[in-house]
């Protein structure tokens, strides 16, 4: 007599697998840290989503590095209207970081920092891996990596994409 | 998640299909070199891309892997007799050679020429590290010879095993990246397994359960690397190596050997699981092989004649309820290679994607998907050779190295990524 396991493991057992969501949506941020990935982020914000919001950060990029920001005011959607950090946190299963390799991605402390209290998880995605040097890599790294539980370097920005698609988002 | 039309594109791997394409563009190993022992032994069947094969090695030497079956009436000729140059079928006494080229059929007058039309098809096999690989593409683009680093090491320096796997090659293949089971799945064999004990990196990953990850896209595929806290704001870092389409290559620790795995489709339900081990500059040891033959380390014990693991699902893979609740054994399944099998045989012979959900650390089998699809797309459409056909993709190694915090792993372990013949893996 064939074990249990010989029994459910065939293909014809697959199709008496449950055929019901497993799952309820997640809220995903996905945030453009400067100039380059903002750009990214316009592009796949047109594209349809469960929950996924899109935000610029990278005004906060501009600025001289040692400016005491303050947690509001320099966030913003997509159309321009400044959002709260803290409330947008506050909601979100995932916030995803992304980067453009050799640019200024400071705004990582502070919304790893704000992550990091609501307890939320955090990606960081870099994307120009395959083109930058050495040193451009390993400053955005510096930035990005005490904040990013999952750090993903792309050499093409169509990665985003397939992974919002893959989560979910 | 995947949709279905892309979960099937990477799925299927048959004759015709995209998937099938991507995987006839490379030297894909077939037996070990052992199963075709001498001249004239008996042939061996081989399936391989959902195609029926015979492998066998001629009065000459000649190593041939051609259809199994007889082009007369369809016998298979793994019944026929290997002699004077060729395969001759018992049935009506059609003989072929290791090209498929038909050279007798007794019934016909020779001076007809008949059995030149008459031709099988089939690949070219040949023989590198132990093991017999062949090239299942197109005759025009052929590529050129394998170099993975453990198939140019002395044989001594090497063992290679391989067993079947009861499911479909990519979720296999997707275990070997997944870092993150091994937290879990395999807690506790790390310290016990004789081919892992003893390295100081173990203590990093006993001090440090909760690894970070980074996935980088290499030339060849994916380097995936798990940080974990070190001493003297370091990091201690385990960095896999994935080529395209299903090697990969897991760090080492301390002094033992290297090893990784090939994932390769039988049919689009079944796949072989090659297993190697090898150090690049010292000779295996007696202990070290006795243990790989004793199913330790990735390699796994199998039934007597046969590939198949003696544990497998008509035993409920040995599963020990008492040792999963002692906590002798976190899943109860015995051994690296099985826990890892029966997990993923468990999900069915080909996992529905569109069910599955994924979470940030399963980004490493995100982007071999995304790497994969994006190959496919391009050879299908533009006819570009996909990333692992070239030599200099496979001279890779995995690395397990401490680094300052601050560093790229990529550049900072650039030289211990790759494979240097006489310089010894970097290891801790």
């Amino acid at each position: 007599m064939p074990s249990e396991s010989a029994r459910v493991m065939s293909a014809a057992e697959a199709r008496f697998r449950i055929n019901a969501p497993n799952s309820k949506p997640r809220h995903v941020k996905i945030i453009a840290l400067d100039s380059g990935s903002e750009a990214v982020v316009k592009h796949l914000a047109q594209l349809r989503w469960n929950n996924a919001t899109f935000f610029i950060a990278s005004a906060f990029a501009s600025e001289p590095p040692g400016r005491r920001f303050s947690v509001s005011g320099w966030l913003s959607d997509l159309a321009g209207r400044t959002k709260d950090l803290i409330d947008e946190v506050k909601g979100a299963d995932l916030v995803i970081m992304v980067a453009t390799a050799g640019e200024n991605a400071q705004a990582a402390t502070l919304i790893g920092e704000a992550c990091s209290l609501k307890r939320v998880n955090t990606t960081g995605l870099i994307l120009g891996g395959g083109a930058a040097t050495d040193e451009m890599l390993s400053k955005t790294l510096s930035q990005l990596r005490p904040w990013s539980l999952m750090l993903v370097i792309a050499n093409s920005e169509d990665y985003i994409e397939d992974m919002l698609i893959a989560l979910r988002a | 998640m995947l949709r279905k039309e892309q979960n099937d594109l990477l799925t299927q791997t048959g004759p015709g299909t995209p998937g099938g394409r991507l995987f006839r563009s490379y030297w894909l190993p077939a037996l070990l070199a052992e199963e075709l022992p001498e001249n004239e032994c008996p042939p061996v069947r081989v399936k391989l891309l959902s195609e029926r094969l015979l492998a066998f090695r001629d009065s000459d030497g000649r190593l041939g892997l051609i259809d199994e079956f007889c082009a007369h009436r369809g016998v298979s000729l793994w019944f026929g007799r290997n002699e004077e140059k060729g395969l001759r079928c018992s049935y009506h006494g059609w003989k072929y050679d290791v090209t498929g080229q038909c050279i007798d059929v007794p019934s016909e007058p020779e001076e007809s020429g008949f059995c030149r039309k008459i031709m099988l098809k089939s690949y070219p096999l040949i023989e590198r590290g132990g093991v017999l690989w062949t090239y299942m593409g197109p005759k025009e683009q052929v590529p050129p010879l394998p170099e993975w680093e453990f198939a140019t090491v002395p044989d001594h320096q090497r063992f290679v095993s391989k067993r079947l796997q009861e499911c479909n090659w990519l979720q296999a293949m997707e275990g070997g990246i997944d870092s993150s089971h091994v937290s879990f799945l395999h807690r506790g064999d790390i310290n016990t397994d004789p081919l892992f004990k003893g390295a100081r990196g173990n203590q990093y990953n006993l001090a440090d359960a909760r690894p970070v990850f980074e996935v980088v896209e290499s030339a060849g595929g994916l380097y995936i690397g798990a940080r974990r806290n070190a001493e003297n704001d370091q990091y201690y870092w385990r960095i896999t190596q994935y080529v395209l389409p299903s090697f990969t290559m897991i760090a080492p620790r301390g002094n033992h050997s290297v090893h990784g795995h090939f994932w390769i489709p039988i049919d689009d339900e079944n796949c072989w699981t090659w297993s190697f081990d090898y150090h690049p500059i010292r000779n295996l040891t007696d202990a070290e092989i006795a243990a790989m033959r004793g199913g330790k380390g990735i390699h796994v014990k199998c039934a007597p004649g046969t590939f198949r693991p003696l544990a497998n699902k008509d035993n409920d893979y040995q599963i020990d309820r008492a040792a999963q609740k002692a906590g002798r054994s976190y899943s109860g399944v015995e051994g690296f290679g099985m826990q890892d099998a029966s997990i993923q045989e468990s999900m069915g012979p080909i996992v529905d994607r569109a069910k599955e959900n994924l979470v940030s650390t399963d980004n490493g089998i995100i982007m071999a998907r995304h790497r994969l699809l994006r190959s496919i797309k391009a050879l299908v459409d533009k006819g570009e050779v996909p990333p692992g056909v070239d030599p200099a993709h496979q001279r890779v190694r995995s690395a397990a190295v401490v680094l300052p915090r601050d560093q790229a792993f990529k550049d900072a372990a650039r030289e211990a990524l790759m494979a240097r013949p006489g310089v010894a893996p970097a290891s801790v």
